[in-house]
């Protein structure tokens, strides 16, 4: 795999989420890193170190916004992009600490385009 | 027997369930684990918050939305309503509907991540109730806005997400129902008895003295006659008035203080108490009013709301406002240390 490949970290709990967004964002030219839950994100964040984090919220767990707030203190300048089913963690001030919030669809253009334009920053 | 007391304002009923006597020891506070890490709010991290609509605290000079703040209001990034467009009202059959217009704005009471309005000096309390008018009066130059709430959740239970003391402000295109209601039980009150039902509220609590918590000269804490949460208080002035944004900078220091004293003996009461914080004040285009007072409720959250208040609109309360505010008037906030009356409190500790 080419080093100039930029590394996406996706953290979710739903294996039909890694295997859409997997699929998806390697076709986008991504090299993609998955997380089933937010303790394994926190971990795997320090090994890869990913130029972008995809993260889920309503996880088993710690929940997104508690992982948020660590990769956050860890890394401030590496992009998160909460994709939640949930538009409501919106009303959570947490969720300010996070570059975007795209509320979970089949139809992953927003999501695409947010990733892209993090990734330009 | 329990007892059924009416709201004299709004009429609203509640059960004050006499024999139970809650005292502050009887009720388990969930104390929350502090979830840690990075914190929007901080002095630092501006570039997570919208661009500031207004800050105080910073040297001369110093560029807008750098650190250096004693205070800072921003708009809500993620906004129940948005600023822009106009409401286009109109009718869908007998349905009324307009666009969600109306400004969302978060104030940042303090730099200081872990203060609480119970722990931050009076000088802090009086620069977040000046930010409350500033903003106030700035939003009230727009002739779209009819209402303006100012409104604080403390603690997760209470609906606080983030423990960085804040408070919230959202102007309305409409008056909210809760404040007509208050509007139109004060007018009629008035109406009667050409006094305002407020001053007529504090004239009694002043002459019965069992339910004031404390008091200054302008301002005073009182446990309302028919309370909906345990300990709920309200602060109001002494002096009539109906609009919070008129009022002066010494009024303000005098409110900070009281207000100060408030917070710390209901955090000595109960410690970390989850709360909610409502301004409640006159309409904007509705300013000056004979028969309405401006007035902030506090309403400690130790209750459920289940399927009897829903459907009734009652409340059903286990401590008697009398008894709160003895609770609440007889703590020394100035000794150290959990009061000897709260020795027994049960408290969860998750970790």
């Amino acid at each position: 795999m080419s080093d100039s490949k930029k590394k996406l970290l996706v953290v979710d709990d739903e294996e039909s989420i890694h295997l859409l967004y997997k699929e998806e964002f390697e076709d986008e030219g991504y090299e993609v890193y998955s997380a089933m839950s937010g303790e394994e994100a926190l971990k795997l964040f320090d090994e890869i170190k990913p130029d972008l984090v995809v993260l889920d919220i309503n996880m088993p767990g710690i929940d997104g916004i508690e992982v948020l707030r660590q990769l956050k203190q860890k890394s401030p300048s590496t992009p998160v992009i909460i994709s939640s089913a949930y538009p409501e963690y919106k009303q959570d001030l947490a969720s300010w600490a996070s570059d975007d919030y795209i509320v979970k669809s089949f139809d992953l253009t927003d999501l695409k385009e947010s990733i892209k334009r993090h990734l330009k920053k | 027997m329990p007892e059924l007391r009416r709201d004299p304002v709004i009429g609203r009923w509640v059960i004050i369930s006499k024999e139970r006597g809650k005292r502050p020891s009887d009720f388990v506070i969930v104390q929350e684990r502090v979830r840690g890490g990075y914190c929007p709010l901080c002095p630092g991290n501006e570039h997570s918050t919208p661009p500031e609509v207004l800050a105080y605290g910073r040297k001369e000079g110093a560029p807008p939305n750098s650190p250096g703040w004693s205070l800072r209001v921003v708009p809500n990034k993620y906004p129940a309503l948005t600023p822009n467009g106009n409401l286009d009202r109109r009718k869908e059959g007998i349905y009324d509907k307009l666009n969600g217009v109306g400004a969302h704005e978060v104030i940042i009471e303090t730099p200081k991540h872990e203060e609480t309005l119970a722990t931050m000096p009076v000088e802090q309390i009086e620069l977040i109730f000046r930010s409350y008018r500033d903003r106030m009066k700035a939003l009230s130059e727009d002739d779209r806005f009819q209402f303006i709430i100012i409104f604080k959740n403390f603690g997760r239970a209470a609906g606080a997400s983030l423990e960085h003391s804040h408070s919230q402000l959202i102007a309305l295109p409409i008056v909210p129902l809760t404040i007509k209601q208050e509007l139109s039980g004060s007018m009629r009150y008035f109406e009667l008895n050409e006094r305002c039902i407020f001053c007529d509220i504090i004239r009694q609590e002043r002459s019965q003295n069992i339910r004031i918590v404390c008091e200054n000269d302008e301002f005073i804490t009182l446990s309302p006659f028919a309370p909906r949460s345990p300990f709920e208080m309200w602060c109001l002035p002494k002096y009539h008035s109906s609009s919070y944004p008129e009022i002066s900078d010494t009024q303000i220091k005098s409110l900070a203080t009281l207000f100060s004293e408030t917070m710390r003996r209901l955090d000595k009461a109960l410690p970390k108490v989850p709360y909610n914080i409502m301004l409640h004040t006159s309409p904007i285009r509705e300013q000056n009013l004979e028969y309405y007072h401006w007035h902030l409720e506090i309403l400690p959250k130790l209750t459920m709301i289940a399927g009897f208040e829903w459907g009734t609109g009652f409340y059903i309360n286990p401590t008697p406002p009398e008894e709160s505010a003895r609770f609440l008037r007889e703590i020394d906030i100035h000794k150290q240390g959990t009061p000897d009356s709260l020795l027994s409190r049960k408290e969860k500790l998750i970790s």
